[in-house]
């Protein structure tokens, strides 16, 4: 055996050693309603979900089903699927008091985000409002635009 | 050089096997300053130890070290209005509540940092929308804000405080801690990722072992 084998093997060993370890990286996964969509409004589906994963991710958790009934849903919830675009808001501006989803009532207060751009609220609803069995198809610069007119109260 | 190299193979497959934390069945280390103090000429190992606290649970009733006693239990800090990592700790706790919940020597203490806001009342209604509709085994404790905040930075080790500028006005660590049945530190473990969580609930049997 030479030195140039050993050396690979070892490489080799070392690799298979260390991701057998259960690392399991979670692959973006697109779902066959958003491969439907334009090439544009996948990308605000992945973009979102970056944003997802930043900011929302620690109360509508992973897989967007909240978390008992104290955080809403996002997976199936008819108060977003009702008005995705209505959803910039309480995005941007936060939410306070009760209200009713899938017939639950929730009341927790969610945090504003001000600093979101409009495109990244887009991005962010194209991806909760596709993802999870959600297919509520393209959300668009011009409605969340219209949404986000009246200033917060 | 051949037999060195057949030795360095043998090393890596020992090192990435370890590394899998699969064979190791050893005792749980037992975390915190240690000292020794001389007892009649003799050397005597002092463990770090959550010492004696008063709160009060979710149900209004009173808990303290007696509440805990001869119980396994896991602790951590949240606040209920805590927009940040509060709920996906809840959720990892949740886990561990539901496998471990029947076991009659096991406990969950979460304290609240704010307890201006989370009194009895309002732990009831969280627990409750959490899905734990009794103080069995998890108890949400509020109680004086220097009593726990003492108890977190000083015994737990965690970091607490107000913090204007910090999500929902409070900061945090989002971490669990596993603590035996002499309330001697043996875990700590990142209460917002799901692997660590399943080393928790590993560590609980391995720790239940030993007072087997």
């Amino acid at each position: 055996m030479n030195r140039y084998t050993l050396c690979l093997g070892l490489i080799i060993l070392l690799v298979t050693g260390l991701t057998s370890c259960g690392g399991s990286s979670e692959k973006a996964n697109i779902p066959n309603n958003v491969s439907a969509l334009s090439n544009k409004e996948r990308q605000y589906f992945t973009n979102g979900q970056q944003l997802y994963q930043t900011l929302c991710v620690s109360c509508h958790m992973v897989s967007g089903e909240g978390l008992g009934k104290l955080i809403p849903p996002l997976k199936n919830s008819d108060y977003l699927l009702a008005n995705v675009p209505g959803a910039a808001r309480i995005i941007k501006y936060g939410m306070k008091g009760p209200m009713m989803v899938n017939k639950v009532e929730y009341n927790q207060p969610m945090p504003a985000n001000p600093r979101l751009t409009n495109l990244e609220i887009v991005e962010l609803l194209t991806y909760i409002s596709n993802n999870w069995g959600n297919e509520h198809g393209a959300v668009t610069l011009a409605e969340v635009a219209e949404n986000l007119k009246e200033k917060a109260d | 050089m051949r037999r060195f190299n057949q030795a360095l193979v043998l090393l890596m497959v020992i090192i990435s096997i370890a590394a899998c934390d699969t064979a190791s069945q050893q005792r749980l280390p037992i975390i915190g300053n240690t000292q020794y103090v001389e007892v009649n000429g003799k050397i005597d190992t002092v463990y770090h130890t959550i010492p004696s606290f008063k709160l009060v649970d979710q149900e209004g009733d009173t808990v303290t070290e007696k509440t805990v006693e001869g119980k396994i239990y896991v602790a951590d800090f949240f606040f209920g209005t805590c927009p940040s990592i509060c709920p996906v700790m809840a959720q990892q706790m949740l886990r561990v509540h539901e496998k471990f919940k029947d076991v009659e020597d096991f406990a969950i203490l979460s304290h609240t940092i704010d307890p201006a806001h989370d009194t009895v009342a309002y732990l009831k209604g969280y627990a409750e929308k959490l899905g734990v509709m009794n103080n069995d085994t998890w108890h949400f404790l509020t109680g004086p804000q220097e009593e726990i905040y003492e108890l977190g930075e000083k015994d737990y080790m965690v970091t607490v405080g107000e913090d204007a500028n910090a999500p929902g006005g409070f900061i945090h660590s989002g971490h669990f801690w596993l603590v035996d049945k002499e309330r001697r530190l043996r875990g700590f473990y990142d209460g917002t990722i799901a692997s660590h969580v399943d080393r928790l609930m590993n560590d609980i049997k391995k720790l239940q072992a030993e007072y087997e």
